[in-house]
């Protein structure tokens, strides 16, 4: 089993209506404001790449939590719950333990070694942490493949949502979210994405909650919803949903403990102003989080009850629930209002990933070639618009194709970055063949067990995803390595970073 | 002594996600009991295993958390657990706040409960376990007087 269905993309039905066009103009306007507010900002790489450390608690913690939650929670999540019922939920149920987590495993240690380091970027981490350049390339390699993969897959997405309200097409439409997108991002950088991050999660947030309370209202409350679908298939709200124990687990399993590899979530511990302000991170994201994403369970399980209740027919495809629900069920005001956030969803994440993207390639590379860009503001603004029309030309392929890449970069993020990352930070006893091992076994096993089941030369055991074999299987041998090569854990500590890990 | 608690968690969590998968792959039939099984430790315990490495310090007790730690432990086996092993009652299923009871427990218990018990014991315990005034100034002054001497 892979998760290559899940991000595949279909057409979303036409939106052309004047509120939702209006809406959605009004929405771009205000993001191209943000972006001109932030250039004007931007005065070298740390401003570009980490927002010069200057952001405040609030600030970050909404950036952090739009970051994580890409169009996916609003279109093909509820589309996959609809299918599958509560087994959908376990990729968004780990977001209860996950930020506490982060919190925990990683957000001091980055925040300080990026202090008192000047790091910009996650391979930074791992190069100093193990005195490794080959270390910090491998990852940053990693990065780049992914995020191009990743930003093909949300910038198709967004090309879609774009042709579904103003009605233009497909390829145009990817060359105007790119082109909106790149507006901000090539100029402001992460500081621009950080500040739209915040409207963007703020629209999102406030969707959320009241198109939950029309699901409510039409579903005749949770009991009405859950005894619709039970009266038909009870099966559904089993505590696995529509697939079995195992592969449920297996995406709790990856999407919680894979958080702690998400380069452009844990990126944004670099920018926190003060360090100390760390204390209430968890339950800001937390609880943000939780209230984003009850349109992603509240949808699907509503769009379910009501054609099990024959109030509407079956839909055509999963991906149908959201726009179904909100275009007959409620204002189209509050419609308007999510399409923006689908929009604002997919723009806060691709942002985040040209970010990360134009870094690895502006500083983690050169930094392992043992060279330096001279001007890394300049040319990290380059380099994001070649990942942006790079990803635009990916998207313009076969929908299969983009969503391979898409699931690609997703799994690579996890098994290449978590046990050199999260593990490493925390114990001295790490070494830098443990970490270039587990990242090389991350990067290996995911390339070949998604390319076995994209081009479906073999098929995985019922319940076991790739990513989750590739993301134990890396760190089963960063521990391995690791053990065997303990007698130079010590030589790879600098005392400035022991004194970070011992903090 | 909890950090290296907290790693041979990690590690033994790990291998039993390993060997949950490998059982997948050697012993299909075994999986929707002792593979799931190893799952849901392997889970519980490299959540709880890593949140204990992150927290732990060198000198410092890690007991004002062991409650916070352990109940995350319990919810995790407990929550998956009973998913396992409580019957399918169909349609007649008792529901909890508007949800069958088993899917009550995952969405409202794995969901919903940690959030009301892990933000609240890692900001209580941030001053004393996790960064403090005088942590930052210390790791500032090393690192300042580091680089003088570089």
């Amino acid at each position: 089993m892979t998760l290559f269905p899940l991000l595949e993309a279909s057409a979303l039905p036409p939106l052309t209506q004047p509120v939702i066009v209006g809406v959605a103009l009004v929405y771009f306007a205000i993001v191209a404001a943000i972006g001109v507010w932030a250039t004007r900002r931007t005065k070298n790489a740390s401003d570009f790449f980490v927002a010069g450390e200057g952001i405040g608690l609030w600030t970050l913690a909404i950036a952090s939590m739009a970051s994580t939650i890409s169009g996916f929670a609003f279109i093909g999540g509820p589309g996959l719950v609809y299918s599958i019922g509560i087994g959908a939920l376990f990729l968004v149920l780990p977001a209860a333990i996950t930020n506490t987590m982060g919190c925990w495993v990683l957000a001091k240690r980055l925040r300080l070694l990026g202090e008192i380091r000047g790091l910009i970027t996650i391979p930074d981490a791992i190069g100093v942490r193990y005195r490794s350049r080959f270390g910090q390339g491998i990852s940053a390699v990693s990065i780049v493949v992914a995020t191009i993969g990743y930003t093909a897959t949300n910038v198709l997405a967004l090309g879609l949502v774009i042709t579904a309200v103003f009605g233009v097409g497909r390829v145009p439409g990817i060359w105007i979210g790119s082109a909106i997108i790149l507006s901000y991002s090539a100029s402001g950088g992460i500081l621009a994405g950080v500040y739209t991050d915040l409207f963007e999660g703020a629209v999102k947030a406030v969707a959320s909650v009241l198109v939950f309370a029309y699901v409510l209202m039409v579903g005749g409350g949770m009991g009405g919803i859950s005894q619709s679908i039970m009266a038909v298939d009870p099966s559904y709200l089993g505590p696995w949903g529509k697939i079995g124990p195992m592969a449920a687990l297996s995406f709790f399993f990856v999407f919680g403990i894979g958080s702690l590899g998400q380069p452009h979530v844990v990126h944004k511990f670099y920018m926190l102003r003060d360090p100390r302000r760390l204390k209430w991170l968890p339950l800001i994201v937390s609880c943000s989080l939780i209230v984003s994403l009850l349109l992603y369970f509240g949808v699907g399980i509503a769009m379910r009850a009501l054609v099990a209740g024959g109030r509407i027919p079956a839909l055509a495809s999963p991906d149908d629930a959201t726009p179904t629900f909100l275009l007959h069920f409620t204002p189209i005001a509050l419609a308007a209002l999510v399409f923006s956030g689908v929009a604002a969803a997919i723009m806060s994440t691709v942002n985040s990933f040209l970010s990360i993207g134009a870094a690895a390639l502006t500083h983690d590379i050169p930094v392992a070639f043992g060279r330096r860009v001279k001007d890394e503001l300049l040319v990290g603004r380059l380099t994001t618009v070649v990942i942006a029309v790079l990803a635009a030309l990916v998207a313009q392929g076969s929908g299969a194709l983009v969503a391979f890449l898409g699931i690609f970069g997703w799994g690579l993020f996890a098994s290449t970055l978590v046990p050199s990352l999260a593990i490493g930070l925390n114990w001295k006893g790490a070494t830098r063949a443990g970490a270039v091992g587990s990242i090389v076994t991350g990067l290996v096993c995911t390339l070949l067990f998604e390319t076995l089941a994209y081009m479906k030369a073999y098929k995985l055991p019922a319940g076991v995803t790739a990513s989750g074999l590739s993301l134990v299987m890396s760190f089963l041998v960063f521990f391995a390595l690791s053990w065997l090569t303990r007698a130079t854990a010590e030589s790879t500590l600098d005392p400035d970073i022991r004194a970070v890990m011992e903090a | 002594m909890t950090h290296r608690f907290g790693l041979a968690l990690v590690v033994i969590s790990m291998i039993a996600v390993g060997l949950a998968y490998l059982l997948a792959f050697a012993a299909p039939g075994l999986t929707g009991s002792l593979g799931a099984w190893c799952m849901i430790f392997g889970i519980a315990g490299a959540v709880v295993g890593l949140m204990m490495l992150g927290a732990s310090r060198d000198d410092r007790s890690l007991r004002p958390l062991l409650l916070p730690l352990a109940f995350t432990f319990a919810v995790l086996m407990l929550g998956f657990g009973m998913g396992l092993v409580l019957p399918a009652a169909g349609a007649a299923e008792r529901l909890l706040f508007g949800l069958p009871l088993r899917a009550a427990i995952i969405v409202y218990g794995i969901g919903l409960l940690p959030i009301l018990v892990l933000p609240f014991a890692y900001a209580r315990t941030f001053d004393a376990l996790t960064l403090s005034d005088e942590d930052l100034a210390r790791v500032r002054a090393a690192a300042a007087q580091l680089k003088g001497t570089a």
